[in-house]
């Protein structure tokens, strides 16, 4: 009986915390799983495995322009969001007042509390003023805002155990600013960037509120599939998703691993 | 970055300046627009017109109308739901990720917060088919002969929408748990426990009030996240299970658009959040020191 009691205490805690990660995936394994499934509809049981699925959303013409819109998005985020997001956590840790540096994090955290549709409406708005057509370039900046808090929150994180005292001794030994940037900092820091970049990308191509308001009449991924969702059950909708799942997931193990790296 | 600044200066303005091309992204394209739609809360729209002016008309029509009022708390109360599922299961997840599984924790928290990124829209999706009528759930009870007949609540519903953003806000709201888990020692927890605290005097004066910053991030991320979401009621709720997001965006991209009116909604809604959130944080601080 205690010998029960012990095991008991011991497998519950698995047992629940299995049981949200079923929760959490659950819906991202049926739509891997029904992509190669026969019947149209999703339901028991499986009939037959087929790729007919693929082949018709490969076909789609539409496809292409909005898979090459999705691309030149994400690359735009992660450039200018890994770059300017960098910046700011590499100012952000080196400042010297605490109270401050923990304002401005908060700060820089904000587009990630605030609903995306209202980021959305706002952006909308903001270049209705200014006379700006919707479009690509809107949504690029759209996606960069929404990327940025992330990527400020990774490079804060990493940035904290990172020696500032390397960079005073190279200015003591007469390094220029850029000088100690290019060869020292840069190197230093290479990895976590790429990291971060990586993530806004996979925030970028996965975005879908924000892109909604602004981008007009053009695609991405995520508004074609929005677009299919609509009409009704597609088959083809869970092939398109289930590659850009696992687009998002090389994405994101890729960022990880070169964050751990740099952790070591 | 590169500054001819005298050395003594330049310890205080180099950090500054690097952070200066986020810091005016954030304001032209952040701060900027989000006063521009407060600014175009006060002004009407004639057709697709815009016409500025200061009216508080669009704010008289939210308050006044039953509709919003009804949508106004329909939105309140799934957003508290939602919140009260997520934020408990969140804190547990977190606590048994920090002293339970110690190492494999990590691992567990790289699962967690792999399935933030793991597409948006295809998980609301995926929600339908599973609860639709003739979807996996049903015909999986139906064929193992548990039930005869679809059940109906788990489709088109405040059901489905609850279950449906749970899943979404999950992860975002482990995270900010888990690290204030990483804050408490194991030291706090086991002096509190030898000084004679039962379990759950343990949770309410240690654990609570130690883990509180990432409690109230947790609960801001997934109130406020749940309110402003429209995709998901969009998708997976019915007629009765709309949201106040979806007439927002309707406001924007629907037929009969009128931004103005869009943009008070969206004002009111962020309103009435913050207030609850603040009372709910009242009460929390309040039961927690007493």
């Amino acid at each position: 009986m205690g010998d029960d009691m012990v095991r008991l205490r011991k497998l519950l805690p698995a047992a629940f915390v299995g049981a949200v990660l079923a929760y959490l995936y659950a819906p991202i394994a049926v739509i891997v799983i029904f992509s190669f499934t026969t019947s149209p509809r999703l339901s028991m049981p499986i009939e037959g495995l087929t790729l007919d699925w693929y082949t018709s959303a490969l076909s789609n013409s539409l496809i292409s322009t909005a898979l090459r819109n999705s691309l030149l998005l994400a690359s735009v985020s992660a450039l200018v969001s890994g770059v300017i997001g960098a910046a700011f956590a590499f100012g952000l840790v080196a400042l010297k007042r605490p109270r401050l540096r923990a304002s401005l994090l908060g700060a820089s955290m904000l587009p990630a509390i605030m609903p995306l549709l209202v980021i959305g409406i706002a952006l909308a708005v903001f270049f209705r003023l200014m006379h700006v057509q919707q479009g690509l370039l809107n949504a690029a900046i759209g996606h960069v805002l929404v990327s940025l808090p992330f990527v400020v929150l990774t490079m804060n994180a990493r940035l904290e155990t990172f020696d500032f005292s390397v960079l005073e001794a190279a200015r003591d030994l007469g390094a220029t600013p850029g000088r100690v940037l290019r060869d020292i900092t840069l190197p230093l820091i290479r990895p976590s960037i790429i990291g971060a970049a990586l993530l806004a990308a996979a925030l970028s191509l996965d975005e879908f509120v924000v892109t909604w308001f602004n981008i007009g009449s053009q695609l991405t991924v995520p508004v074609l599939v929005w677009g299919l969702m609509r009409r009704g059950i597609d088959p083809s909708i869970n092939a398109i998703a289930t590659m850009l799942l696992a687009l998002l997931v090389c994405l994101v193990a890729a960022s990880a691993l070169l964050n751990r790296k740099k952790s070591k | 970055m590169s500054s001819s600044a005298a050395p003594a200066a330049r310890e205080q303005s180099r950090p500054h300046a690097s952070m200066l091309p986020a810091a005016a992204f954030y304001i032209v394209f952040f701060a900027l627009p989000t006063l521009c739609l407060f600014v175009l809360s006060f002004w009407t729209a004639d057709g697709f017109q815009l016409i500025p002016g200061f009216t508080l008309g669009n704010y008289e029509k939210i308050f006044t109308s039953p509709l919003y009022r009804a949508l106004m708390i329909r939105t309140i109360g799934v957003a508290f739901v939602t919140t009260a599922i997520v934020v408990p299961i969140a804190f547990a997840v977190s606590f048994l990720m920090r002293f339970v599984f110690e190492r494999r924790g990590q691992f567990i928290l790289q699962m967690v917060l792999l399935s933030l990124f793991s597409g948006y829209l295809v998980r609301i999706y995926a929600w339908r088919t599973i609860l639709g009528k003739q979807g996996l759930l049903n015909s999986t009870l139906q064929w193992l002969g548990v039930i005869r007949e679809p059940l109906d609540f788990l489709i088109y519903s405040n059901f489905a929408v609850v279950v449906t953003l749970s899943g979404l806000l999950l992860p975002l709201a482990v995270l900010p748990l888990y690290s204030a888990m990483l804050n408490i020692g194991r030291d706090d927890i086991e002096a509190a426990r030898d000084l004679g605290a039962g379990r759950l005097h343990v949770l309410r004066t240690v654990l609570l009030p130690m883990a509180m910053p990432g409690v109230r991030t947790a609960f801001a991320f997934s109130f406020l996240l749940s309110a402003g979401d429209f995709v998901t009621p969009s998708l997976v709720g019915g007629a009765q299970s709309l949201l106040i997001g979806n007439i927002i965006s309707d406001q924007f991209r629907g037929i009969g658009s009128n931004w103005p009116l869009g943009a008070a909604m969206a004002f009111v809604v962020i309103a009435v959040m913050l207030a609850s959130y603040l009372i709910v944080m009242r009460l929390i601080r309040w039961v927690t020191t007493w």
